[in-house]
């Protein structure tokens, strides 16, 4: 009581201290948090899976959060994300810019353009969109290979060919370790956009295989346009198929795509624990579980040290084979 | 089918529903003709609004939004010669002339109706063919997507006749610029100069926005006066003399809305090739081409039908498989997805209501929009009629804006202006703007589709010899190609026996 009295003299008096002021609107920012509404960043164009997956859990999120906010979606998709993903690194570190980061794609990103303007070890990791996705090897129904065995025996021959994005993209490097990774010569028909693109190349057959997330996977086999033969998760989530243990390549487990959820570097940790928390409740909430389990994917929370861990251990996994996915 | 397809309709006759059309149609007509805005940038900041609705509900708003995007943005292309969205840049060609000759409200009437016939064109098409979608969509790989880019480049080529030369150095111009960027098969980067911002290349709308509004604007500075030349034509325009102008020329909306439904099926061209090639083909089909770019009603009737019977048809590939055909699709996927409806071979099947609903409310709302269009043109046809001094600072700015706009980067901002000067220099050398556009449209897709053919055929050529689609493609290359020999042949028969009866 006596504090508040003082420092309202202080101020009335016209000689507070900036100091004094400033460290009393850090606490009171930890506090309150959020006291405005919070600038989503989604590196890519609205549409993509990154974008659906903002837009689904977002509004969810609002509601978990202490103070009725709003947590506004922003897309900066330029220069194929490094424009958005540069924005977030800079932002003032006060919880109020949070964004969507797709990991190995941003190993990937700057592997290419260089060291660039950010520092990915640095970011404040609060959370994870989910699991990450793996993926499967498919070929169209109407080809002839039938089964993982049929795929080895082709490769004996000729490189199998798999269609699939740019060198960019996170599904040509899953191709190029998985094959690598499954004794599979391959040769990669580039250039398509995005995995709904890839896929139906396989399934009208420009390419002999096509390596897809599982969602997508899930999604085609559904349609009947797609054959799984073999899957990159430890256990296979289609049954009877060959899968990472059974083949005994258990690597392949790490070959996915994460959906991480940071902030800029330094962004207090109650303020990281608010956020953490009400992603984590948003992905457990009805609708998300709901809207995931239409789609085929695993909404499981991440704290902010197993995020940590993920990128740790993704990283690891993205410098041992970097020389093999480019 | 049938009574999917009548109770997709039923769910449109919704008080809520049906307001929530309308609704969408405003906002597409708004965003349609400002430039940058579109079609994309409407559903993105709807979707919020979309959470708490049934997905009929969401659909038919969306459907309302994307009917009167192409009406919106053919009106400032034919007022202003600011295309609102990229595929209504081929209106401007002969739009704006009419504006000029103070015949815009014809040209708008005309933009309307031609518009609300393609849509119901395209969507009688769309039923009859979506339950073969999946066959349809599966014929056309690489080496089809190849040969009909340079075939829709071919015919544009030929469309400027008499400026064959100028077409090539523009075309070829387009095609350089196509190229910086992202190598999509190498990967690596090109001609970006450690700028950032040209990773992803050229964006086409800031350049159209440049190319058009722009260099109009600083076109109608160095003149001054107004858009419009003579201030009787503009206020003689009667609210149906464009209604009568697009009946008169049935034949061009028939073409247009066949060509608008067949690219628009299979994924890969998009509105703005299609709006240029119905235009390039009207050119070429007509008995009097050199009348087009000088502001021939046709040159209006063509591309706008074709828009409408395209945005119609390229839900097919959108819907059965998810491959967005341009931005704007792109953002209606999300819009799905976010509503449980994944996109794929059996969305067809557990979403038919919805489907037929989205189509109703699609072609609904292009004909509204046309409606409004033509109960306005008077109004809207008094802009031509505005000085330059304050037309030219406002158009300016709110181009400059909408360029921003498109993913808030300043440096839009720079193509426009760049492009503008460009444009300019262009319009008053006289050099076709459409190849440049179309290049830029094509180039990465050219480039892409072709090394995707070589990889598939292991370097060989015979995987263009060896599917039958592919070797009527390249007939009909040939065709186009021969057709002005030809043509030029029949005209030296026919005049040859009156030279030897003298």
């Amino acid at each position: 009581m006596t504090k508040w009295t003082r420092r309202d003299v202080m101020i009335s008096a016209g000689v507070a201290a900036p100091a004094l002021l400033a460290s009393r609107g850090a606490r009171s920012a930890a506090a309150n948090f959020p006291t405005k509404n919070i600038q989503f960043v989604i590196p890519y164009a609205p549409g993509g899976g990154f974008d659906i997956y903002v837009r689904v859990v977002t509004p969810v999120m609002e509601k978990y959060l202490p103070n009725k906010v709003s947590i506004v979606p922003l897309n900066v998709a330029s220069g194929a994300g490094s424009r958005g993903v540069t924005q977030l690194y800079r932002a003032r570190p006060d919880g109020y810019t949070i964004g969507i980061l797709n990991i190995p794609g941003m190993f990937i990103l700057q592997q290419q353009q260089g060291s660039g303007a950010y520092d990915l070890n640095k970011f404040t990791w609060i959370g994870a969109m989910g699991e990450g996705e793996q993926y499967f090897i498919n070929v169209g129904t109407m080809s002839p290979i039938k089964t993982f065995a049929d795929l080895k025996a082709l490769s004996a021959k000729r490189p199998i060919k798999f269609s699939v994005t740019g060198p960019e993209g996170t599904a040509y490097m899953a191709t190029k370790i998985g094959a690598s990774l499954l004794g599979l010569k391959s040769q990669l028909i580039t250039g398509y956009k995005g995995s709904a693109d890839y896929v139906i190349a396989a399934v009208r057959g420009d390419s002999d295989a096509v390596v897809a997330a599982v969602p997508t996977t899930m999604r085609f086999r559904r349609g009947g346009q797609l054959r799984p033969l073999i899957s990159f998760e430890a256990h296979s989530s289609i049954p009877g198929l060959p899968d990472a243990t059974s083949v005994g390549q258990p690597e392949l487990e790490n070959v996915r795509v994460e959906r991480l959820v940071a902030g800029p570097p330094g962004v207090p940790a109650d303020i990281v624990n608010i956020v953490s928390t009400a992603l984590a409740k948003a992905l457990v909430d009805p609708v998300v579980v709901k809207w995931a389990k239409e789609n085929d994917v695993v909404m499981k929370p991440r704290t902010p040290q197993e995020t940590v861990a993920t990128v740790t251990t993704q990283k690891a996994f993205f410098e041992k084979w970097k020389a093999t996915a480019s | 089918m049938l009574e999917m397809w009548l109770s997709g309709f039923q769910g449109l006759l919704h008080v809520d529903v049906f307001l929530l059309v309308v609704l969408g149609m405003v906002i597409g007509l708004v965003f349609g003709a400002i430039p940058g805005l579109g079609g994309s940038t409407a559903i993105a900041l709807l979707i919020p609004l979309t959470y708490g609705m049934e997905p009929f509900t969401a659909l038919a708003l969306a459907g309302g939004v994307m009917g009167s995007v192409p009406m919106g943005g053919s009106i400032t292309s034919i007022l202003l010669n600011t295309p609102g969205t990229a595929p209504n840049a081929a209106t401007c060609l002969d739009g704006h002339p009419l504006a000029q000759q103070g015949k815009a409200g014809l040209a708008i009437g005309a933009a309307g109706s031609a518009n609300a016939i393609g849509a119901i064109i395209g969507t009688i098409s769309v039923l009859a063919v979506l339950p073969l979608a999946n066959d349809i969509v599966l014929l056309f790989g690489p080496p089809e997507f190849f040969l009909m880019s340079v075939f829709a480049l071919i015919v544009v080529a030929t469309a400027t006749r008499g400026k064959m030369l100028r077409g090539l150095v523009t075309g070829a111009f387009g095609l350089m610029v196509a190229y910086i960027g992202y190598n999509d098969i190498a990967g690596g980067e090109r001609f970006t100069y450690g700028i950032e911002y040209l990773w992803d290349g050229i964006h086409l709308v800031p350049a159209l926005i440049g190319l058009f509004a722009v260099a109009e604007m600083i076109n109608l500075t160095v003149k001054g006066g107004t858009v419009a030349k003579s201030a009787t034509a503009v206020k003689i325009t009667s609210m149906t003399s464009g209604l009568f102008e697009t009946f008169r020329h049935l034949g061009t909306v028939l073409r247009g809305s066949l060509i608008g439904t067949t690219v628009g099926a299979i994924p890969g061209l998009g509105g703005t090739v299609v709006a240029f090639l119905s235009y390039s083909v009207t050119v070429q089909a007509s008995k009097n081409p050199e009348s087009f770019g000088k502001g021939n009603i046709q040159g209006v009737i063509a591309p706008e039908a074709a828009i409408c019977a395209h945005d119609c048809s390229a839900l097919i590939p959108t819907l059965t498989f998810g491959i967005p055909a341009g931005a704007e699709m792109a953002v209606f996927l999300g819009l799905l997805i976010i509503h449980g409806m994944q996109p794929g071979p059996l969305m067809l099947r557990d979403h038919q209501v919805e489907i037929y609903g989205l189509i109703w409310a699609l072609t609904a709302s292009c004909v509204f929009a046309s409606f409004v269009g033509l109960a306005f043109v008077r109004v809207l046809a008094k802009i031509t009629l505005v000085d330059s001094s304050i037309l030219v600072p406002l158009v300016l700015s709110t181009a400059f804006a909408g360029s921003y706009a498109i993913d808030m980067s300043i440096e839009n901002v720079v193509v426009t202006g760049v492009f503008g000067v460009l444009g300019y220099l262009m319009m008053r050398y006289d050099y076709p703007r459409l190849m440049i556009i179309v290049a830029l449209v094509l180039g990465g897709n050219i480039e892409r589709n072709l090394h995707q053919s070589m990889l598939m055929g292991e370097g060989g050529w015979s995987i263009f010899t060896t599917r039958t689609i592919s070797i009527v493609l390249m007939l009909a290359i040939v065709a186009v190609l021969a057709l002005p020999f030809v043509r030029a042949l029949i005209k030296q028969l026919r005049v040859r026996p009156v030279s030897v009866g003298e």
